[in-house]
């Protein structure tokens, strides 16, 4: 990007909200990566709900990530919209061992797409790979789903640590993506970095693949 | 209600969606979009104007855009409104007992809201100095600091405009300006050359500090102004809390252990500092303090599920609070921080995760409905209009459980203050103890200090060689002497005091008994007072008498004096002569003072003694007046005395006239003059 911001802008500011059913493992996950990075230490902090962290990105910048838990349960669903208003991505988190919180992934997969478009980076995750054996939603039947909706699909497991940390890196790059392909100004959020390079508006409602193989690559639990 | 027909939430907001279509909810202040699609639209009208006119591209054209905003506006804004009228009719079904409010309220408050408004605007605005401090204090280069002062003032000015123009207002376009201006300044900030050499933090608190001065200053035009429905939102939202009122924390199945009464702390803290919400001016405060309220919250969740809670807790537990709290201006509070906060402040970062997640719990409080909460749709509608109580065994039990505890408490405490207040009035009582033994002790003292020193009265000693002083002076001054004036200034007083001399001087020279001679002299000054009211009598009597006794006296004393005190100093000069005088004067006084308890009896020792002086004054008459015994009589004597020598007194006046000038100081020495005298005079006769 341009060289000023390199120089001295402001950092990136990336919003990704969790959304899935209640006791898929939103917070494992994040606690898992808080805690990965920070050698447990995370724990002793006093919720994990929001999490906020800061990367580095290839081109050599830097980038806050931040993370917002949202309320799984049913009766919560409607404020949706509150949460995700606004945000880069959203990782939408379903239980491998459970159908139904996979059919949950789907409508709010619908909701996501009728309300942001394809401003919003959108990563499935099958969460729970250590309950293999349990199993009630097929990894291709995921997969071919996410590829449908121009999803990314991710599959980890929180408990044994796997594909975490993979995950919220494509999150990152997706979410980095989304940001360059979205027009500068189209959004007062995008305050702290107004010179982003103009791209071309993109109004496909099918996100561009960009043949990234991060989210077969990090499918790690089969 | 229609709850059993369209049982989910999400099914009975299609109504309030967006206009477009997107799926968000619409507000009637969008124009009935969501705040994006008309985020979108606003953006595309901006760019149109932008084009047609070019003048002024880049930072100067805030106000422009406002303005041309402002025309293309207007045909939506009227929609606007159509749309807000239509809105209560449209979403009666789900939204409970919403719409009666509306129906009321708006036409009530709508009214009011202006004037509430301005009554509103009485804020204290924080002094401009404390901002200059603080402007001054921003680790940014002075031409930044003055860059961003310029931009303070000129938002300030704009928002000023706009609220007094007359134009049709839309709180929108207020916002817009804002949120403009904010993308301006922060464009100056991280772009701006005279900002090249400051950190990134420094920018951001530059950028704060904007924020915080124009907001705090223009808090009573931004906050729930009165082209709003805020103020309606405001009261329909507490009341709908109020009816929520038996909402348990079973009911939203968050892990607020309720009978717990370290949570109940926490809980309160939480309360405090949410309705401390309303306190604040500036955004950035009310999101701080939003933040704290979010933080007692998770601490009271760390300590109920024993980790790091998540959104799951998090969120039934601040609905909780906010059920619990019932915090005043909610709605106005948390628009006009979405207005009017920086977007980026609420998008993103902890307290606009909070933020956010108050919002949620207000949206959820909204709209909430039995199946929400886990119970049927009627036993909802019945707990909300009141028929039924809300009672399970288990929580009720617990609740009693709690009740108990909370009376045994305070009937502790309440022994407790039983026993202070025992304390204190055993205290009282000692202590007035002490005040009564106080002063007992006080009077003995003073009893005994009397009885010890007596307040004794010595008799008169009238030093001899006063006498002869005395007679040596009037013998120089015979004839037209001042003490002739004297005792015409003297007037009544004359007569007493010689009567006084005669008895006091009396039992001194026979060196009789001091106490007698002591009563002596109070006998005659005390006879002396009620004489000289009553002898108020014309000038010329009263010139008589002394005149009378005086040369009466004169003459005796003279005679009488070298053969009883040949030892007296003849020669004694005026001066002082009435010195000494005084002394005796004095003397005198004294025993007017103690003379009040004489009796009868000296009285007629007084009279004897003034029987010489009388008889030697006017032989003939005197003795059987004063055979009667009175103080009295003598001055009924003086008239007498007065008759009998009419002639020589006309000249005496004349006299004193002339001495006019020592009228004053001679009257005392009037008097003494006169014990002395009256001592040779008493003396005479012996």
């Amino acid at each position: 990007m341009s060289a000023r911001r390199t120089r001295s802008g402001p950092t990136l500011n990336f919003k990704a909200v969790l959304l899935g059913e209640g006791c898929v493992g939103k917070t494992s996950l994040v606690l898992r990566y808080m805690e990965d990075r920070f050698n447990a230490q995370h724990l002793s902090t006093l919720q994990a709900s929001f999490v906020t962290r800061k990367v580095a990105l290839e081109d050599g910048r830097r980038a806050q990530l931040n993370i917002w838990d949202t309320a799984g349960q049913e009766r919560f669903h409607a404020l949706g919209p509150i949460y995700y208003r606004g945000s880069d991505g959203a990782l939408l988190v379903y239980d491998i061992t459970d159908q139904d919180s996979f059919q949950k992934v789907k409508s709010w997969v619908r909701e996501l797409r009728q309300m942001r478009g394809t401003e919003i980076a959108l990563i499935i995750v099958g969460n729970k790979t250590d309950l293999e054996e349990h199993r009630a939603v097929a990894y291709e039947e995921a997969l071919q789903y996410a590829r449908t909706v121009g999803a990314q699909y991710v599959e980890t497991s929180a408990k044994e640590n796997e594909g975490v940390a993979e995950l919220f890196e494509l999150l990152t790059h997706l979410m980095l993506e989304q940001l360059s392909q979205r027009e500068p100004d189209a959004s007062p959020l995008r305050l702290q970095n107004p010179d982003t390079d103009a791209l071309s508006n993109s109004e496909d409602s099918e996100l561009p693949d960009p043949g990234d193989p991060a989210g077969q690559r990090s499918c790690c639990g089969i | 209600m229609s709850k059993a027909a369209r049982p989910s939430l999400r099914l009975g907001q299609q109504d309030l969606k967006c206009r477009t279509g997107c799926g968000f909810y619409g507000t009637p202040q969008n124009d009935g979009l969501c705040s994006m699609c008309f985020r979108d639209v606003r953006c595309v009208q901006r760019k149109l104007k932008q084009k047609t006119d070019e003048t002024g591209p880049g930072s100067s054209s805030t106000s422009q855009i406002a303005a041309g905003s402002l025309e293309r506006r207007s045909p939506q804004h009227g929609h606007g409104h159509g749309h807000q009228v239509k809105k209560p009719e449209q979403d009666t079904p789900g939204t409970l007992q919403k719409k009666k409010f509306t129906a009321v309220l708006q036409k009530t408050l709508q009214a009011g809201a202006q004037k509430i408004t301005q009554q509103r605007g009485h804020v204290p605005d924080p002094t401009e100095g404390q901002f200059l401090l603080q402007l001054r204090q921003l680790r940014i280069p002075d031409d930044g600091k003055r860059k961003l002062k310029l931009e303070i003032q000129r938002l300030d000015s704009e928002i000023w405009k706009y609220m007094n123009g007359n134009g049709g207002k839309n709180i929108n376009e207020l916002s817009d300006l804002v949120q403009n201006a904010y993308t301006k300044v922060s464009d100056i900030v991280h772009n701006d050359p005279s900002f090249e050499i400051a950190t990134n933090e420094d920018r951001d608190s530059a950028i704060d500090f904007f924020e915080k001065v124009v907001m705090t200053q223009n808090h009573k035009f931004l906050f729930s102004p009165y082209f709003t429905t805020d103020e309606d939102s405001d009261v329909k939202v507490q009341k709908r809390i109020r009816q929520l009122s038996w909402i348990t924390a079973k009911h939203l199945d968050c892990s607020i252990d309720e009978v717990n009464s370290e949570a109940r702390d926490l809980v309160y803290n939480a309360i405090s500092e949410l309705v401390g919400i309303d306190s604040y001016y500036s955004p950035q405060e009310k999101l701080q303090c939003t933040w704290r309220c979010c933080r007692h919250i998770f601490e009271l969740l760390k300590r109920a599920t024993g980790g790091p809670a998540s959104a799951d807790d998090f969120l039934p537990a601040l609905i909780f609070v906010v059920l619990k709290a019932n915090p005043v201006r909610l709605h106005s509070n948390i628009n006009f921080v979405t207005r009017f906060t920086n977007a980026s402040r609420v998008m993103s970062g902890e307290s606009g995760y909070y933020f956010t997640n108050l919002c949620s719990a207000i949206a959820f409080i909204e709209y909430l409905n039995g199946e929400s909460l886990g119970i049927s749709g009627e036993e909802f509608d019945a707990l909300m209009s009141g028929q039924q109580p809300y009672s399970s065994p288990w929580e009720s039990a617990l609740l009693g459980c709690e009740s108990l505890h909370l009376i045994s408490e305070n009937m502790k405490r309440m022994e407790m203050l039983q026993k202070k207040n025992a304390l204190i009035s055993s205290e009282i009582t000692s202590f007035e103890k002490k005040l009564i033994d106080f002063q007992r002790e006080v009077t003995e003292r003073v009893d005994t200090v009397i009885a010890k020193a007596p307040l004794n009265l010595l008799p008169i000693k009238t030093p001899a060689f006063l006498i002869g002083q005395a007679r040596a002076h009037l013998h120089n001054e015979n004839e037209a002497g001042h003490y002739q004036a004297n005792m015409l200034s003297g007037g009544t007083l004359t007569t007493q005091s010689l009567t006084d001399v005669v008895g006091s001087v009396k039992p001194a020279m026979a060196s009789e008994d001091s106490g007698l001679s002591l009563k002596d002299t109070s006998m005659g000054s005390m006879g002396r007072l009620s004489p000289l009211h009553q002898n108020l009598q014309p000038a010329e009597h009263l010139f008589a008498s002394p005149i009378f006794n005086y040369t009466a006296f004169d003459a005796v004393s003279l005679l009488e004096e070298p053969s009883s005190e040949g030892n007296t100093d003849v020669l004694m000069l005026g001066s002082e002569f009435q010195g000494g005088l005084t002394n005796i004067n004095y003397d005198f006084d004294l025993s007017d003072q103690s003379g009040e308890n004489s009796t009868a009896d000296e009285s007629k020792l007084n009279l004897d003694e003034f029987d010489p002086l009388a008889q030697t004054d006017s032989i003939t008459q005197p003795p059987s007046v004063l055979d009667s015994t009175t103080d009295s009589l003598i001055d009924s004597e003086v008239p007498g005395t007065a008759v009998l020598l009419p002639s020589p007194l006309k000249p005496e006046v004349a006299s004193y006239r002339g001495f006019s000038n020592f009228d004053i100081p001679s009257i005392s020495c009037n008097t003494g003059d006169f014990s002395s005298l009256g001592q040779e005079g008493t003396e005479a006769p012996k």
